[in-house]
């Protein structure tokens, strides 16, 4: 698997090289800022950009808008955000073109290296990673006749694993749960919200989120 | 021969002159002290500008005809545009007053030097002609010829000495007249008051009058008038000086306070020597208590509005820089200490994965992790530190001026002379101010050596920085603009000078009241 890196802090950008490097994803390509990552994954074509959301010249959102650019001319490159901070509205744009390959994460996520490792593959292989906080965000919201109510305090954990972007198998191994447990509680969350039952991970997740989102 | 005569011609002409210039200064001043306070100054001030610029044309002329000097006075300057600014105009012209000074001296000694000349010769040769004129006049007990022809060689060297005489007094005159009357150069020493200057020369001219007025009739006191009509530009010279001592919005309040006072006593004294009869200056000093208050409200109502223009554009100023301080405060911490934790945490899961088949790896790893432990902890103590540091509040500027100065890799000569500690806000501002002028100076001026001083009384902080670097720093760049606003929310000024070579100095300067 190849990666480009993005990233300004020349700490940061060794340390996530190295720890690529380590974990058998090569990284072909560390740029420090939005133009050199568009033009880096026009020529290199990796797997996957690892984009941090405020670069050079602006410390804006360069990164994020760079992401968005590379998903219009490279539809097929998948793409992680990392921040330091992360909002629900910045997902949201991320998310908007519900396509796989995208990934949404805080920075602080690298130090448990191998659930990072998992989660640059899975967006990779066109899974979603969306951060726990995001989804904590998400959940937050107090909606009026809550639906979310109906569902046992177990079928929340699922659900909230669900929007992360995990498998089952994911969701079942994170929980300590058998992935047959883990499929009925999909089941019955699904039914309790009223969402369509999904082929993929993929479209799952982004029921899930579309549902929450609407919600707010 | 002709230039005697020239230079007798020229004598004489002060006799004249006089008259013409004691006309014009005694009507132009007293036409402008009755219309003072009211819009009819400005024409009058132009008019009288305009006539002693013609009358000093003339005398220009007439010297370089007569004694050859070379005088031409230059244009007449255009007055401004509004009300003040063509009092001032006229008021603060160094060539209307040079002119002015040019008339009273010629009014003074252009009339005793003409009356001198006139007798020095006119006796000469009344001495030498009296051999064909005895007969007629019958003075000085000269009744025979033989007298009158004993007469004649005192007349020649009266006449001799009297031409030696017109020459000094012609010198003197040729040497004046460019000085006062020409363009040459303005004077480069330092601007006088003149105040010493114009009260002695009122005091001669009033004391040549009393003295004209003991040898003659001595009737009616008549230097009454030049005593009063000269005193009063005497007392509105003395109120123009006095008024730049007042604040700048109050100063025009308070000249035509002191103007109208000035007015009244004229008035009152004019009153004093004549009838004695109906206090009739009781209606125009009404008016002018009158017509002073309305200035003053004016003055009041706009002076408060200007302040709450300041206030407003401080105020935006200072949210505006806090704004800009929370925003870098923000960036800070997260490109900062929290990526170094990122990057600590990032190495300490690299050791623990490769704890088991690289043990020397990690160990490399976690030494890596202790570093960037320190270096986080280091970074979150600066940046405590840029947002207050805690001993400015516990030990005051010095102190923490000198634990800044020790982290500046320059020698930094620091002088902090405070009478008092100033309150928090100005001594924060103090601070900061300092803290960035010498980060600039260390990190961008090539300085070589840098000058600190905190100073002030009891009711200002002053702080200057000055580096003996190749300035051209940017005034406007995003700290010292910061900082300026800060120091502008508490009514204060920074003022940057860097010209190109330097050097560069920063100065703010911020009222603190007690």
């Amino acid at each position: 698997m190849r990666a480009v890196i993005a990233e300004d802090l020349v700490l940061l950008r060794d340390g996530l090289s190295r720890l690529l490097g380590d974990n058998g994803i090569e990284v072909v390509a560390t740029v420090d800022n939005g133009d050199s990552l568009i033009t880096s994954v026009l020529l290199e074509r990796p797997d996957i950009a690892i984009v941090d959301v405020r670069l050079p010249p602006t410390f804006g959102d360069e990164g994020l808008r760079a992401a968005l650019e590379i998903r219009r001319r490279v539809p097929d490159t998948a793409i992680l955000v990392l921040s330091q901070y992360v909002e629900q509205t910045y997902a949201r744009e991320l998310l908007a073109d519900g396509r796989g390959g995208t990934g949404y994460l805080l920075k602080d996520r690298v130090i448990d290296i191998p659930q990072f490792v998992e989660a640059v593959r899975r967006v990779a292989d066109g899974g979603t990673a969306l951060d726990p906080e995001v989804v904590a965000q998400l959940f937050a919201v107090r909606r009026r006749s809550d639906p979310l109510e109906r569902l046992t305090p177990r079928e929340r954990e699922v659900l909230a694993a669900m929007a992360e972007g995990r498998s089952n198998a994911g969701i079942a191994e994170a929980l300590v749960l058998s992935v047959g447990a883990v499929e009925k509680h999909v089941a019955s969350i699904l039914q309790k919200l009223d969402l369509p039952p999904s082929e993929t991970d993929h479209r799952r997740v982004l029921a899930v989120l579309a549902y929450l989102q609407e919600q707010l | 021969m002709r230039r005697t005569f020239n230079e007798l011609v020229y004598l004489l002409s002060g006799l004249v002159a006089a008259a013409v210039w004691f006309g014009l200064l005694l009507a132009g001043w007293l036409l402008t002290a009755l219309s003072a306070l009211t819009p009819l100054v400005v024409p009058v001030l132009i008019a009288f500008r305009w006539a002693t610029h013609g009358l000093a044309a003339g005398e220009a002329a007439l010297a370089r005809e007569l004694l050859g000097v070379d005088t031409r006075v230059g244009q007449a300057p255009s007055g401004g545009r509004g009300y003040l600014n063509r009092i001032r105009g006229v008021l603060g012209d160094a060539v209307f007053w040079r002119q002015q000074s040019f008339g009273a001296i010629r009014m003074l000694a252009g009339f005793a030097s003409g009356l001198a000349a006139a007798i020095a010769v006119g006796s000469s040769l009344y001495l030498v002609s009296l051999p064909l004129t005895y007969r007629w006049v019958d003075q000085w007990q000269v009744h025979t010829l033989g007298r009158a022809l004993a007469a004649v060689p005192v007349g020649v060297v009266a006449l001799a000495v009297s031409v030696l005489l017109v020459h000094a007094l012609a010198r003197a005159w040729a040497r004046m007249t460019p000085a006062l009357l020409g363009t040459a150069a303005p004077r480069s020493t330092p601007r006088r008051s003149g105040l010493g200057e114009h009260a002695a020369a009122y005091a001669a001219v009033n004391a040549i009058a009393v003295v004209i007025w003991a040898l003659t009739t001595r009737a009616y006191f008549w230097p009454e008038w030049t005593l009063l009509a000269l005193a009063v530009p005497l007392a509105l010279h003395a109120i123009g000086i006095r008024s730049l001592a007042v604040p700048r919005r109050w100063r025009w309040v308070g000249v035509h306070a002191a103007t109208a006072g000035v007015l009244t006593v004229l008035l009152a004294a004019i009153w004093a020597v004549t009838g004695r009869g109906y206090f009739w200056p009781v209606w125009p000093f009404l008016a002018f208590v009158l017509t002073a208050g309305v200035h003053a409200l004016v003055v009041r109502r706009s002076s408060l509005e200007a302040r709450i223009d300041v206030l407003e554009t401080t105020r935006a100023g200072a949210v505006e820089a806090a704004e800009g301080e929370l925003r870098r405060i923000e960036r800070d911490l997260h490109d900062g200490a929290q990526a170094r934790l990122v990057a600590l945490g990032m190495s300490l899961g690299l050791a623990e994965q490769r704890l088991a088949h690289d043990p020397e790896g990690a160990k490399l790893l976690l030494e890596e992790a202790r570093v960037g432990a320190e270096e986080a902890l280091r970074e979150l103590r600066d940046l405590a530190r840029g947002i207050h540091p805690p001993v400015l509040t516990d030990r005051g500027l010095e102190a923490a001026l000198a634990a800044l100065v020790a982290r500046i890799p320059l020698p930094v000569d620091l002088a902090v002379d405070l009478v008092r500690r100033p309150a928090p806000a100005q001594e924060t501002a103090a601070y900061f101010v300092a803290a960035e002028a010498l980060a600039n100076a260390s990190k961008h001026a090539g300085a070589t050596r840098i000058t600190v001083r905190i100073g002030g009384g009891s009711d200002t902080l002053v702080v200057r920085v000055q580096d003996d670097g190749h300035g051209g720093a940017d005034a406007g760049g995003a700290g010292l603009t910061g900082l300026a606003r800060r120091v502008q929310a508490l009514d204060g000024t920074v003022r940057v000078t860097s010209p190109d070579g330097g050097p560069t100095i920063v100065e703010a300067v911020m009222p603190c009241a007690p």
